[in-house]
């Protein structure tokens, strides 16, 4: 693997694709030139979609998420000059009911009013298309790698670019319609912005990105502090190791950190400032304040769920409450001390870290969510013991399958057969997933030392 | 007060008017198999304080009471709602909406009323579409009126006045109450009606208020013109006449009765998105094509329709449902059962038109529906009861047909105002043998005898993991200071090249 010999540093961007003695294998042909990886990953795409054109059109269960639902309903909103909000559950900014504006739109022909009704659907496909591009590059550049400028090959890189691009569970979820692959390539954005030293698109990615969808506000602290002059490739302006505390203050806070600090904040602050004028407080209610207030225990992955359960059930006990101090282990991993420890040294497997930590810690988990982190894992595992080390790699996908589908057995009997699952069943199978997730997240982070 | 007495007996058992005495105020005959309908109209002064006080808050206030023990009904009587209790109201004001002072009135006269206030509990209706609907709707599953007979007993009966507890007795089993009050009738009107069963004839009027009386039962007088009922029978006015007299006479009616029956039940496993099946035998009312089945439900606020799921076409066709035609607004589609302020949610479905062969052998509409999280409980299941929808046909009477008030109207059931004034509904009774008009389903929830390890259990779960990740945040950190001078100089020494 890449790890043990690397490949020659004069594998970049502009590079031929290399082509090596055992390239006359299948895989080895698959991956030498981009196109076989694009062209089957949006065949896989195009077929997904039109399986589901096909399956709505003809079965009462539908392939098409619910959510989508509510995004086209809130685009059509929209489109009459109403809120997005009109739409019980929209919980997102107005900008995914504007981008998906065609949608409202209708022709004469059925199957044009068909094309037009998946038209966000292929704008979530491509987004993914994007984000294993983008993934293909940021392995190439090698930057990923630690910033130690080791470059990966285009063939080795395209080889773990597939393992998002052609990955079945990520093509369904947006040929559903679900609009975490839009995440997927703004934050695959961010962390080429960043890593290629384009601070200000960095600053409007970041800013966009916690608009849209929160979480990504995670990412800051661990740019925020990889962006040092070192990384960045700029000479010490100063020698001589800084002495007092304000000094050490000042010095971290330079052009380029103010730099994004102010893009992203501007981009935030404006689009909210924006959005607000247009839609008022419904736009603050249900975008930000849902995620706070928010008491809808219906049965989910998070460790917290039956314990959330039974806390708003039952009237306020004394004593500390778990699920108020829920949110100290989750921010502490995941925007201070992972940032902190790892992002110097590797910023995509911090950032991967961060998201896993996040995640798992999070009150509330559905496998939507699995997506946030899965879309890093290209950039980690060719360095990562999963891989160099295949009976732990396989371990550990075996024990997160297992975890999931200990659950979800427990949550069909619950929501199929009517059968009280809620203690013991679903609660140790979410805590056993739960662990394997910290275990699987220590393997992670452990990495980054070695 | 006035008070108006009617039996209402199928139209073989009508009763010869030889066979009914008026002696001093007193009517006296056989004991007839009949429908007894009590109405009682008070003007607002005649009422305790309490009342009074409440109603001077309210514009319109309609409540609806149908037992959920089947009852046979005889015309004219033959408009039906979902079994439990209906509230329909407007307030006064705004500060009225705001008020606890109508739910707690409800809860004195009613026994277990679990509103706050309209503003929190009530859904609000359509207002403008057709103009005798209220602005607001409750509805609340309610097995019995015992608590309503045991307060009106203490309020108008003297303890000794055995009398008066045995009249006020006959609210124990009854069919169904309406009380309805109006700011322009400044009047409260009563009704009690009981189940069709053997009724004693006797009736003694009130001295200083009108009581009429009627004996009636349903017939074809000549000239009837299609949409009326027909009656005929014996009218006296106690205290006045001395004798009964013969009446015959029609009205159009809104409500009628068709053929055949349905009854409901769930699909096995019921899960957390239970399937209601309504089993529909019914011939076609009219010839006329304009008639389609309906059924409309009220829903407690433990289970609920998603209206999102039932605005797919091809969805609604696989269970046999043509459109959902109205559903109460909000309906929050995730919110816990036990956080929840508004009653519930009324829904009007119709159901898909079948051929006539169909229609005669039987066919089955599904409704799916969703349960809350309930709150836990020892056994991790409960048991609730879900109401019958009222099932009808719905017809379209002719261009110019009118239905004025007539003395059996019955208007502000949920579903009427929902429709159009010339709408008549033929309701499809519910099947017979029937034991209640609710089907049972249990709910599984957080069973409460399992969950003493759930705190703990969790927080030594996320402090055993978040340890782990700390421990491998540490050894992280110091291996990469180990290394830290050798590799980070290299590093930018290769970038600088």
């Amino acid at each position: 693997m890449a790890s043990t010999k690397p490949p020659p540093p004069a594998a970049r961007a502009h590079a031929q694709p290399l082509s090596r003695p055992q390239a006359s294998s299948l895989i080895s042909r698959f991956f030498s030139t981009p196109t076989p990886l694009y062209l089957s990953a949006t065949l896989l795409r195009l077929i997904l979609l039109l399986y589901g054109l096909h399956q709505d059109a003809n079965s009462a269960i539908k392939y098409t998420d619910i959510d989508y639902l509510v995004f086209t309903d809130a685009a059509r909103s929209v489109s009459r000059s109403h809120s997005p909000y009109d739409r019980e559950t929209y919980r997102y900014t107005p900008l995914l009911a504007w981008l998906l504006l065609p949608t409202a739109w209708s022709t004469a022909s059925p199957l044009g009013n068909a094309a037009l009704f998946a038209f966000g659907k292929g704008v979530f496909a491509v987004a993914d298309l994007v984000a294993g591009w983008l993934i293909e590059r940021i392995l190439i550049s090698g930057v990923g790698d630690g910033g130690k400028g080791k470059g990966m090959d285009p063939a080795t890189a395209r080889k773990f670019a597939a393992i998002w691009l052609l990955n079945p569970m990520v093509a369904t979820i947006s040929t559903r319609g679900s609009s975490e692959g839009l995440l997927g390539v703004l934050v695959m954005a961010l962390l080429w912005a960043v890593l290629s030293k384009r601070i200000p698109l960095a600053g409007l990615l970041l800013g966009f990105g916690v608009h849209f969808k929160i979480y990504p506000f995670i990412y800051a602290p661990a740019i925020v502090w990889w962006m040092d002059d070192e990384r960045l490739g700029r000479p010490r302006t100063a020698t001589a190791d800084p002495q007092t505390v304000f000094e050490k203050v000042r010095r971290f806070i330079t052009p380029a950190r103010l730099d994004l600090a102010l893009v992203s904040l501007g981009t935030f602050s404006s689009l909210n400032i924006l959005m607000y004028t247009l839609y008022g407080t419904p736009f603050i209610t249900h975008t930000y304040l849902h995620h706070v207030t928010r008491v809808d225990h219906r049965h989910n992955f998070s460790p917290y769920n039956i314990q959330l359960y039974l806390a708003s059930a039952t009237p306020a006990s004394s004593g500390l409450r778990i699920e108020s101090v829920a949110f100290i282990p989750q921010l502490l991993l995941s925007c201070v001390l992972i940032p902190l420890i790892t992002a110097k040294a590797d910023l995509a497997t911090s950032m991967l870290a961060q998201t896993f930590a996040f995640v798992t810690f999070n009150k509330v988990c559905t496998s939507q969510y699995f997506l946030w982190y899965m879309v890093f894992l290209p950039l980690y595992l060719p360095r990562s013991s999963f891989l160099r080390n295949k009976r732990l790699g396989l371990a550990a996908l075996l024990l997160w399958i297992a975890g999931q589908a200990a659950w979800l057995q427990q949550g069909y009997e619950l929501e199929f057969l009517g059968t009280s699952t809620f203690v013991p069943g679903l609660w140790v199978s979410s805590l056993a997933f739960f662990l394997v997730n910290c275990w699987i997240l220590g393997v992670i982070i452990g990495d980054v030392g070695k | 007060m006035r008070q108006r007495v009617t039996f209402i007996t199928k139209p073989a058992d009508a009763l010869d008017p030889d066979h009914v005495n008026i002696v001093d105020g007193t009517l006296s005959g056989p004991p007839i198999s009949a429908i007894r309908e009590d109405r009682l109209t008070f003007a607002l002064d005649e009422l305790p304080g309490g009342l009074q006080k409440i109603l001077s808050e309210s514009h319109e206030l309609h409540i609806r009471w149908s037992s959920p023990t089947p009852s046979e009904s005889v015309s004219p009587l033959l408009s039906r709602i979902p079994p439990g209790f209906h509230l329909f109201y407007t307030p006064r004001n705004a500060s009225a909406a705001e008020s606890e002072s109508l739910c707690l009135a409800l809860r004195n006269l009613f026994g277990d009323i679990n509103c706050r206030t309209p503003k929190h509990s009530f859904t609000s209706l359509e207002q403008g579409r057709f103009s005798h609907a209220t602005s607001s709707q409750y509805f609340q599953q309610l097995d019995s009126l015992a608590h309503f007979s045991d307060h009106v007993k203490k309020v108008f009966c003297l303890p000794d006045d055995a009398a008066c507890i045995a009249e006020l007795a006959r609210l124990d089993d009854a069919a169904s109450l309406d009380i309805s009050y109006d700011t322009i009738s400044h009047a409260l009107k009563l009704t009690v009606t009981s189940p069709y069963k053997r009724q004693e004839m006797y009736i003694t009027s009130t001295p200083g208020h009108r009581t009429e009386v009627g004996i009636l039962a349903e017939d074809n007088p000549p000239n009837l013109e299609p949409y009326e009922i027909g009656i005929s029978g014996l009218l006296a006015v106690l205290g006045q006449d001395s004798k009964a007299s013969p009446t015959l006479f029609s009205f159009p009616s809104r409500h009628r009765q068709a053929q055949g029956a349905f009854d409901v039940r769930l699909l096995e496993p019921t899960g957390l998105h239970p399937t209601l099946q309504i089993r529909i035998s019914s011939e076609r009312p009219l010839e006329d094509s304009s008639c389609s089945p309906h059924a409309y439900f009220t829903l407690p606020r433990y289970i609920f329709p998603d209206k999102y799921q039932l605005s797919d076409d091809l969805f609604l066709a696989s269970k046999n449902l043509t459109a959902l035609r109205y559903i109460s607004q909000p309906v929050d589609l995730e919110a816990p059962e036990y956080v929840m302020n508004l009653w519930g949610s009324a829904m009007l479905l119709e159901l898909s038109p079948q051929p006539d062969h169909t229609l005669q052998k039987g066919w089955t509409a599904e409704v799916p529906l969703h349960l809350r999280y309930m709150s836990p409980n020892e056994s991790g299941y409960r048991n609730k009861s879900i109401p019958y929808p009222a099932v009808f046909w719905a017809c379209h009477a002719e261009e110019g047909t009118k239905f004025p008030t007539n003395p059996f109207e019955r208007v502000n059931l949920g579903y009427d105002g929902l429709f159009g004034p010339r709408t008549v509904f033929f309701h499809v009774p519910a099947a017979p043998g029937l034991e209640k008009l609710q089907n049972t389903i249990t709910i599984p929830v957080l069973d409460a005898d399992k969950t003493g390890w759930v705190n703990t259990g969790t927080a030594t779960a996320i402090l055993l993991g978040f340890t782990w990740i700390l421990w491998k945040l540490y050894v992280s950190y110091t291996q990469q200071n180990s290394k830290r001078p050798v590799t980070s100089k290299a590093a930018e020494e290769k970038k600088r090249k």
